[in-house]
């Protein structure tokens, strides 16, 4: 085939000739060109909502695009890698969940919030403990007092191994002094759905992701495992409250790869901050329930640091059961 | 009705005809996917008001589910994974010389399939999302045993060689984080092997670069892939009457598994489309046929996945629960318009339910009115010459590979797929198992395993359960079946 030949290279410069169009680009003044927004989750949840209505409302105060992509795998490790080898430029910024903090303790990549110029953070969310409404238990303290009598026997749905709510319920247990049986499933919202079907007795995901099942009255939230008690379900107690020390909650916000220029870095921690005060991004958050929680750069590199500190030394322990 | 005036208003028309449009380039490309066009649009459809911004998202979503179809039948890869059952028979048709055949049979069949989804979820959404809630992991493990079985029906000739290739599918599946311990598994000490072998761009280059491979080094057109240029026509597009007869239960049967996969979360549209093809293949009288270009087939598994999008639809919004990838997206985009799905929505907001309902009905019939016409069009490019075609599926499946999530690293996955296509087609071993074992291995890996998580190791749960233990002797009566009530069977090996 004398064409063989010919047609792989066309199609192979073809090919390369759009991946490649977007490598070229240099800039005097920052922002010159589009401005891309690196999410480690799929579309559909809360990272994505964050980081879209961000990339929505900093648009204006930047004055160029910004695209927003979603690199999912590895509990966000292989986004957030892509960020820390990213051009430190300003063009690449990565949404950074709490597993920003989880991913070295956990074994997926030698990340740490020390790789990264924190930009901001953005938003808090609690972990929360959920049972059936028609569970023999009513309040957590009865739930309390069931696990202790029935060890093994409480079916924790998580959102996977080593996951920040399959930590929640590690954080719990130690904290109550009881033993539960973990079932990771592929995400929160399959938990949530065995936990409707009746598969499993509970879960401690956020409040927001039982909401529905709540309201309809099949489900009954018992408990915030996080520091403070959620706008979403003001009446329902935190396990701190009630003398359990327990204090876990996923949060998000942005960063940069190390070593952007302080100009470029001023300049899109001014234009974030505005878009986080702005009624288009406040709105979308409202939309979603998400609690808002901001932190300026040093104090989130403060924070991620701490959290890095503690799930360094609880995880391994919690996995080694 | 206040809802169905909202909908017919001509501007809410006009963006479901846009979004119709846009899912018909979308499904038919392959590496594009209805996910990600519904994501892409989602930030989009929020200038609009709500009717015409739903307008585009159900026209997107549904279409590109139906025009998926269309590649898998004219150069046999599936434009999105809910069209691999579609190559089973589309492919051979085009073969036959039925090119205009299968393409209409796409049509109508998509069509039928998505108004009996839209219908089930007008009339019985919270029946049918109570029916999906008794799924759990027992169930779904015998639900992907079930569908694994199916490797014996689209082994082929060699049923040993099919079992090769569904094992080695489900074998590549196994690559990546172990599903219950998190703790990486065969990835070589690399982060990108770790993330697991992305099905898409593996799908990609089986069936796109695999052929194009084969034919460009062999010269000649694979046995199991199709040729590119079957025949100089397109051929007549409407089914006749006596065929819409004999395809009648295929059809019902079809659409129907494909509402119920679809309502459960955790099973999409390539699920539905499979075991709606294998649910009507067990059921027909032309058993035989199924595989080989049979109308029935083609027809069962066009109305399965289309159908499979109203019972998706029936659990995001009965439960507040997302079914799959794209309902996920969906609830986020309801979210953006203030309106929370789950049970208080249907009274609070049946406004928009209504709404919702009557776009998922008139997609259908916009994408039957504009179909056939877009289908005839497409049809034209299998009568391109060869290397046109062959740069053009490589270009197609390098592209789409990478723009599927941006990542270098699934373009290698495509290369790879294209190499194990090449061998497969070289050495005659079947397509149809190794992706039964990608899609249902870790489906079944999961599910077996949390299974005995909750019943605390024992097996009893899987024969428990009356789902379960339903699946289970199907499945077993689908192993042993055929060697009890057969006299003599020549073809076992």
């Amino acid at each position: 085939m004398k064409y063989v030949g010919k047609i792989i290279s066309v199609s192979l410069l073809v090919a390369m000739l759009v991946l490649g169009a977007a490598a070229f680009a240099s800039a005097e003044t920052f922002p010159e060109e589009e401005i891309l927004i690196i999410v480690q989750a799929a579309p559909g949840g809360v990272s994505d909502a964050v980081g879209r209505a961000m990339a929505a409302a900093a648009e204006e105060f930047l004055g160029v695009p910004i695209a927003v992509t979603n690199i999912t795998g590895a509990a966000g490790a292989i986004a957030m890698e892509r960020v820390k080898e990213s051009e430190p430029d300003g063009y690449t910024i990565g949404y950074v969940p709490v597993e920003l903090s989880m991913v070295k303790a956990l074994g997926y990549a030698d990340i740490s919030p020390d790789d990264f110029d924190l930009i901001m953070r953005v938003n808090i969310v609690p972990a929360a403990l959920t049972v059936r409404s028609d569970a023999p238990y009513q309040t957590f303290e009865e739930f309390v007092e069931y696990a202790e009598e029935n060890p093994g026997a409480i079916l924790v749905g998580t959102s996977g191994t080593g996951s920040i709510w399959h930590i929640a319920g590690l954080a719990l247990e130690e904290a109550a002094d009881v033993q539960f049986t973990y079932v990771p499933f592929d995400g929160a919202a399959p938990s949530v759905t065995a936990l409707l079907g009746g598969h499993i007795t509970a879960v401690t995901c956020s409040p927001t992701e039982v909401l529905s099942g709540v309201e309809a009255g099949d489900l009954n939230i018992l408990a915030v495992l996080g520091a403070e008690r959620t706008p979403l379900f003001p009446d329902v107690p935190t396990a701190l409250e009630l003398g359990y020390d327990v204090n876990v909650l996923a949060w998000g916000g942005f960063a940069l790869p190390k070593g952007v220029p302080s100009e470029v870095y001023d300049t899109i921690a001014d234009a974030f901050y505005q878009a986080f005060q702005s009624e288009r991004f406040t709105g979308i958050m409202e939309d979603w329930g998400i609690e808002l929680s901001y932190l300026d750069g040093e104090g989130f590199a403060e924070f991620a640091n701490q959290q890095f500190e503690m799930y360094m030394d609880l995880i391994p322990r919690a996995l080694e059961e | 009705m206040q809802a169905i005036q909202h909908i017919l208003q001509p501007g809410v028309f006009l963006y479901l005809v846009i979004g119709t449009a846009l899912g018909l380039v979308v499904g038919t490309l392959p590496g594009l996917t209805a996910t990600m066009a519904v994501a892409i649009l989602t930030p989009l459809t929020f200038w609009l008001d709500y009717e015409s911004g739903l307008a585009v998202l159900v026209g997107v979503w549904n279409s590109a589910i139906f025009a998926g179809g269309i590649s898998a039948i004219l150069i046999n890869i599936p434009g999105t994974p809910a069209s691999i059952a579609s190559t089973f028979d589309g492919y051979p048709m085009v073969r036959q010389g039925k090119t205009g055949l299968a393409l209409g049979i796409n049509v109508l069949y998509s069509a039928i399939g998505g108004l009996v989804g839209a219908v089930v979820f007008m009339i019985a959404a919270f029946p049918l999302a109570r029916f999906a809630l008794a799924f759990g992991p027992a169930e779904y493990f015998a639900l992907g045993l079930f569908g694994l079985s199916m490797m014996v029906a689209v082994s082929g000739a060699s049923i040993i060689k099919g079992l090769i290739a569904g094992f080695l599918g489900i074998a590549l599946s196994m690559v990546g984080l172990d599903p219950m311990l998190a703790t990486p598994r065969f990835h070589f000490g690399s982060t990108q092997l770790m993330a697991g072998i992305s099905f898409i761009p593996m799908l990609i280059g089986i069936f796109g670069l695999g052929e194009v491979a084969y034919q460009m080094i062999t010269g000649e057109v694979s046995e199991e892939g199709t040729t590119f240029i079957a025949s100089k026509k397109i051929g007549r597009m409407l089914v006749r009457a006596a065929e819409f007869v004999r395809t009648v239960p295929a059809t019902i049967i079809g659409s129907l598994t494909g509402v119920v996969i679809g309502a459960i979360p955790g099973a999409g549209a390539d699920i539905a489309s499979l075991m709606g093809w294998e649910f009507a293949r067990r059921a027909s009288r032309r058993k035989k046929e199924f595989g080989t270009g049979s109308i029935e087939g083609l027809a069962s598994t066009c109305a399965a996945n289309n159908s499979c999008l109203g019972g998706a639809l029936t659990t995001m919004m009965a439960l507040g629960i997302p079914g799959d990838a794209v309902t996920a997206v969906l609830l986020g985009s309801f979210i953006m318009y203030g309106v929370r799905p789950g049970p208080a929505m249907f009274t609070e907001r049946a406004d928009f339910v209504f709404v919702v309902i009557g776009l998922m009905i008139m997609v259908n019939l916009v994408f039957l009115a504009g179909g056939f016409f877009f289908s005839r069009f497409i049809g034209g490019i299998t009568l391109l010459p060869k290397p046109v075609m062959w740069s053009t599926i490589i270009i197609l499946s390098i592209v789409g590979s990478f723009a599927l999530n941006n990542r270098v690293f699934d373009v290698w996955v495509a290369l790879l797929g294209g190499g194990l296509g090449f061998v497969f087609r070289k050495y005659g071993f079947p397509l149809g198992p190794i992706i039964l074992g990608l899609i249902l291995g870790p489906m079944v890996e999961r599910n077996f395993r949390t299974a005995l998580i909750i019943s605390h190791g024992s097996f009893w749960i899987f024969l428990t359960k009356p789902i379960s233990l339903v699946l289970i002797l199907g499945t077993i009566l689908a192993l042993i079946g055929p060697t009890i009530f057969r006299k003599k069977k020549e073809d076992i090996v």
